[in-house]
């Protein structure tokens, strides 16, 4: 019985170290990781809105970003929105970035901790190209053309990571739509 | 046993891979590329060197019989601790660490170095094995990824080696490949080691 109060006693002492330990590192690092995921999502819309590093890029309450060329908000580069997706170790995160006619400009992985050497080929560069061919596909594609080759579409999957392809294709075209759908609805909603 | 021995022990005749078939799960996992047994590789040595320190220099206040929690609950923190720092302060590392870090909990090298080695042993001799011990496992999962990268991808640390005119045999990339590949070098080094003892054998017998 003695026993069992002094193991009882030492475990939670060496789990209270633990949990001080951990969340005074969570304070430091906390503030750190969130400017670095803002970081990461700037230089993403950067990428997917070309042009918007001289202009300036705002974001709306509903949740998608709309980039000009210019500070003063006139040249108007496009819109984009950010898409989350269950892969198949991670949630993967992607940026979709539109043009004014909205037709995919570009659509970029910020963040996805899948399978290494196979879903994490979504980010993969082949050798002498210089953009990730796998997200490359997405370019001008209409909604009914982001489908994956095994679903019958012209996106051509990574072989041995289905569904993080899978999951990339099914986002992007979901979340397309319903940023069309929001936009349908915004204009509806200003010509009533 | 002398420092030397005590340091090659993990890299040869005690390796955590190929001889204790310890921590099989990420080398499976990611033996994919070499780049991949790289990073993972240094993370194992970091949360094995952390560990061992804590475990050795703490080794006299633990009681024997909940000894398992407590370093199951160090080396926890320790993962959690490396992954948030990293985040927070290196985030270009962390970019290619990141998904190693967290299978390190799972790594049961660390678990099998606290028990059997710095739970016995002062902290300067669980500092030795620890690097010992990380080396030897970074080393067997370069051996391991050198075959599946060739076979399955055509490339060695990213760079073609086999020409465009080779198909590359994807079940090498899959866990199959992994299974085969740490399978027959097992075997082999068996073999070696078998055929060195048995004339041995023979002339004291």
């Amino acid at each position: 019985m003695k026993e069992i109060v002094k193991f009882a006693v030492v475990l939670c002492l060496v789990m209270m170290i633990a949990a001080v330990a951990l969340s005074y590192v969570h304070s430091l690092a906390r503030p750190r990781i969130l400017a670095q995921q803002q970081k990461d999502l700037m230089a993403g819309l950067i990428a997917v809105l070309p042009g918007s590093e001289l202009g300036v890029i705002t974001s709306h309450p509903s949740g998608y970003y709309t980039g000009y060329a210019s500070k003063d908000s006139s040249d108007l580069i496009g819109h984009a929105f950010p898409v989350v997706s269950r892969g198949y170790s991670s949630d993967i995160r992607t940026l979709v970035g539109l043009d004014t006619a909205g037709v995919i400009l570009s659509v970029k992985i910020l963040f996805q901790q899948e399978t290494p050497g196979l879903g994490t080929r979504i980010e993969e560069t082949r050798r002498g190209e210089s953009e990730p061919w796998f997200q490359n596909q997405f370019r001008g594609k209409s909604i009914e053309e982001i489908r994956l080759d095994k679903d019958g579409g012209p996106i051509q999957g990574i072989t041995g990571a289905t569904i993080t392809s899978k999951a990339v294709t099914d986002g992007v075209r979901i979340g397309l739509r319903r940023f069309q759908e929001s936009v349908n609805a915004a204009i509806q909603n200003i010509s009533e | 046993m002398s420092v030397g021995k005590l340091f090659g022990k993990g890299i040869v005749s005690d390796n955590p891979v190929f001889r204790l078939l310890l921590g099989l799960c990420p080398v499976l996992a990611t033996s994919t590329s070499v780049f991949n047994a790289i990073g993972m590789g240094v993370s194992v040595i970091f949360v094995l060197l952390c560990s061992n320190i804590l475990v050795s220099s703490i080794r006299h206040f633990i009681p024997q019989k909940i000894r398992i929690p407590i370093y199951i609950c160090i080396i926890a923190t320790f993962v959690t601790i490396v992954d948030m720092v990293l985040a927070g302060f290196m985030p270009e590392l962390h970019k290619s660490l990141g998904m190693f870090i967290k299978l390190i909990v799972v790594n049961c090298i660390i678990l099998g170095r606290a028990e059997a080695f710095a739970s016995r042993n002062n902290p300067f001799h669980a500092i030795i094995d620890a690097l010992g011990m990380g080396i030897g496992f970074t080393l067997a999962m370069i051996a391991v990824a050198t075959f599946r990268e060739i076979l399955g991808n055509g490339t060695w640390f990213g760079m073609p080696v086999l020409g465009t005119s080779f198909e590359p045999v994807l079940l090498m990339i899959l866990s199959p490949g992994a299974f085969f590949t740490i399978g027959l070098i097992t075997g082999f080094l068996n073999w070696l080691d078998h055929r060195k003892r048995i004339p041995h054998a023979v002339l004291n017998g």
